[in-house]
């Protein structure tokens, strides 16, 4: 039997998109069919240490140049570390990375912040 | 035709049978881990300074008030003892730790001038009463003029400084060791008032003198104030 050229491309071309299109879904597993509504739910994002760093300013002349953070658990190794400094009027940040094991790593900041009576310090480490 | 209607309708079946399970909405997502600590800073770096006070009261000089002095002194000698006395404004942070916040760290640093000959241990005791850094006095401290008292048992913490071997045997550097979170966090939730703290040897009244020099506020020195860090 004589098929159309045109219905035959349809029909492949239909074909493979049904099987990248379920390819593609299949990349999240954990889906499960049964369900026709998207919620939304809050998740706790876990830390890679619970008992806090130590955090020391450390001057070069009358500025904080670096900070030190230290008491790093091991299992934040290799997780991506940032450090900010604000006076009150002048704020700068720095990057730097947990070194293998944690401990402690030195942030210096990208401009020195004058010291002053009160400073705060945030440190975030993300991941690894 | 009819049959390729077919063919075409079931697999346009297929795919709405395939995109059906994009509607779930259990999907599970995962994210890197992500820890952060904030740290309050007070240095109380200059004679202006209002976020921090300290002083020496001197067992030799008992009626004498040293808040002006650039410099205090821990030291056991027989009659002539010497302690510190040194507080913290806790709301002088900015942003202000808020009432009822976890400490998960508080470590009060000062910076040594001078060490002892030998090794020594000074406690650090959390101030139950009032005292001003202008007023006070040998004689009229909150713990009293008795030697040895409060107990060392009953310090928040402790540190060594003197010639080495010892924990800090430097000079010209702040010392470490004194840690206070379990005050801070009294001071922070409530249950305590802040009323500072005092540092005095482990042992007064040593037959030889042994004395550490820290630097005051008065002193103007910004790389050497005394410093309150709280981490939270």
């Amino acid at each position: 039997m004589h098929r159309p050229r045109p219905l035959r491309v349809g029909l492949t071309a239909l074909a493979v998109a049904a099987v990248a299109y379920t390819v593609s879904v299949g990349h999240a597993s954990s889906l499960s069919a049964g369900s026709r509504s998207l919620g939304a739910k809050n998740s706790t994002v876990t830390a890679c240490d619970s008992d806090g760093f130590t955090i020391l300013p450390n001057l070069s002349s009358s500025n904080v140049a670096s900070v030190t953070v230290g008491g790093i658990a091991s299992a934040c190794a290799t997780a991506a570390i940032s450090v900010t400094v604000n006076n009150g009027t002048t704020s700068s940040s720095g990057t730097g990375t947990v070194p293998a094991g944690g401990g402690s790593v030195t942030v210096t900041l990208a401009v020195a912040v004058p010291a002053k009576d009160s400073e705060q310090i945030d440190v975030a480490v993300s991941g690894p | 035709m009819t049959s390729h209607r077919s063919a075409l309708a079931a697999l346009g079946a297929a795919v709405v049978m395939a995109a059906s399970p994009a509607v779930a909405s259990n999907l599970t997502l995962t994210s890197k881990s992500l820890t952060v600590a904030r740290a309050c800073i007070l240095t109380a770096n200059s004679t202006t300074s209002v976020v921090g006070a300290e002083t020496t009261v001197r067992e030799g000089n008992p009626t004498n008030n040293y808040g002006t002095v650039t410099s205090t002194n821990v030291a056991t000698q027989t009659n002539v003892n010497r302690r510190t006395y040194i507080s913290f404004d806790l709301t002088k942070c900015n942003p202000a730790v808020a009432a009822g916040t976890t400490i998960k760290l508080a470590t009060l640093r000062l910076f040594v001038t001078a060490i002892p000959a030998v090794c020594r241990t000074h406690d650090i005791f959390k101030a139950t009463a009032a005292w001003t850094e202008l007023g006070l006095t040998w004689n009229n401290q909150p713990f009293g003029t008795t030697l040895n008292n409060p107990v060392s048992a009953s310090r928040t913490a402790s540190l060594d400084v003197g010639a080495s071997p010892c924990q800090n045997p430097t000079a010209n550097q702040y010392v470490s060791g004194w840690n206070v979170t379990p005050d801070v966090q009294s001071f922070v939730s409530g249950t305590s008032t802040n009323y500072g703290w005092m540092i005095r040897d482990d042992v007064e009244a040593s037959s030889t003198g042994r004395t550490a020099t820290y630097t005051t506020a008065e002193a103007n020195l910004v790389a050497q104030g005394p410093q309150l860090i709280v981490t939270y």
